[in-house]
């Protein structure tokens, strides 16, 4: 089962989108609960963003693309 | 890819610094919004809280005073590392930079020295204006007394960090915003690559080969390197195999380096976001011209800064900055056209 990987939506106030700046592990990686895997930024403000599970990552947002809170950037299978 | 542990640059430098910090009491660090904020640019994240304000100090805006007092700092036994916030800001303090932690050795006669990191940002390409956006490469490289290094990668950049904090002379660590893996300045995706979690050291001095190649050699350092990476997947497309040498460090210059892929694919493209004129395009050119002439079948080009101070508008900038078409249009034309023998 997959788990998704969700922009928090208690991160910052208010609505503003935020860009993925960096995904620090790849698509297809395996990477472990509590990793830190990504990098997001809103506002010139980066925010964290840890594996929710362990398993394979895969990448729905790529690096340089926008979310809003509540999206599903990636997953982990 | 189990074991994979990819970094930003800022990441890399953070814990370089933090790792050095823990095993040798004498490392400090020092600048503007570095400590509670983590450095404008995210490469001291995590320090004040691991080490607290005494080892991670804010300053006022005054280069002039804490870099002075660094250079006080390091000939007295210490080991600062300080940030220049903008490497445009360095009119103020050259002073402290030129005539102090520079020369102090020799003045001394050798009696002291100055392990001191000066970190710097450079670069531009998001609309900072000419004071936020230089890259000043030639003007600290054409200064001796000082190691001059500048990482294109965040292993690099970690290596670099550790050597240049090890090494008992002053090292100016010129980083690239654009390569810092902060949104806001764009991020490049070839930047961000894996690091072991083990301290190491990058020799200074010693530039890699970053992509090899027959036809023509891509000299750069820093963001240079990634537009020269991208060049060189474009022109293997159209039959041309070009070599990217990412130099790492200015001072010492691996000159041995250049020489030798210069013999190989007999041609040179520099590039170089600094200025074009009296800067590191015209050294590594000669590096090249005065021993190995005979090497080239064309003549050597660069693609570096216009020599205008750095425009505002974002298309005028973007106008005048290196990049990846620059270098395959130079490319093409020294493959196509050999000078006759």
């Amino acid at each position: 089962m997959a788990t998704d990987i969700v922009i928090a939506t208690d991160l910052w106030e208010g609505d503003d989108e935020c860009v993925v700046t960096a995904w620090l592990a790849s698509d297809g990686a395996n990477v472990s609960e509590g990793a830190l895997i990504a990098e997001i930024m809103t506002a010139k403000v980066q925010y964290e963003v840890i594996a929710p599970a362990t398993g394979t990552l895969s990448i729905v947002k790529a690096q340089d693309e926008v979310a809003a809170k509540g999206d599903v950037i990636g997953s982990i299978s | 890819m189990e074991n994979e542990r990819k970094l930003t640059i800022a990441r890399a430098m953070a814990e370089a610094t933090a790792q050095e910090m823990r095993i040798d009491p004498r490392v400090f660090v020092m600048g503007e919004d570095i400590g509670e904020l983590g450095g404008v640019f995210g490469n001291t994240r995590g320090l004040l809280e691991e080490f607290g304000k005494q080892r991670v100090r804010d300053t006022p805006i005054s280069e002039t005073g804490f870099i002075g007092a660094a250079v006080g700092a390091a000939q007295d036994g210490m080991k600062p590392v300080v940030e220049l916030m903008f490497v445009d800001f360095f009119g103020v303090c050259f002073d402290a930079i030129y005539n102090l932690m520079a020369k102090n050795t020799y003045f001394s006669g050798g009696n002291f020295t100055v392990p001191m990191v000066l970190m710097t940002s450079t670069g531009g390409g998001y609309s900072d204006a000419g004071q936020h956006s230089q890259c000043l490469y030639g003007s600290f490289a054409h200064l001796p007394g000082m190691k001059v290094v500048s990482p294109s990668n965040a292993y690099d950049a970690k290596g670099l960090m550790t050597a240049a904090m090890r090494d008992p002379n002053p090292v100016i660590y010129m980083y690239h915003k654009g390569l810092q893996g902060m949104g806001w300045l764009g991020t490049e995706a070839g930047a961000i690559n894996h690091v072991p979690e083990e301290a190491y050291e990058v020799e200074i001095g010693k530039a890699a080969i970053a992509r090899e190649g027959r036809d023509v050699t891509i000299v750069s350092i820093a963001q240079g390197v990634h537009h020269g990476l991208k060049a060189a997947k474009t022109l293997a497309e159209q039959g041309i195999s070009a070599e990217v040498v990412d130099l790492r460090s200015l001072v010492p210059l691996d000159r041995e380096t250049i020489r030798a892929s210069v013999a190989k694919t007999g041609r040179l493209i520099v590039v170089d976001e600094d200025y074009h004129s009296y800067g590191v395009s015209g050294e590594i050119i000669a590096t090249v011209t005065e021993t190995n002439l005979a090497d080239l079948k064309a003549p050597p080009k660069r693609i570096a800064y216009p020599d205008v101070p750095i425009p505002f508008a974002r298309v005028m900038e973007q106008y005048c900055l290196p990049n990846a078409d620059k270098i395959v249009m130079a490319a093409r034309e020294v493959c196509q056209a050999p000078i006759p023998a």
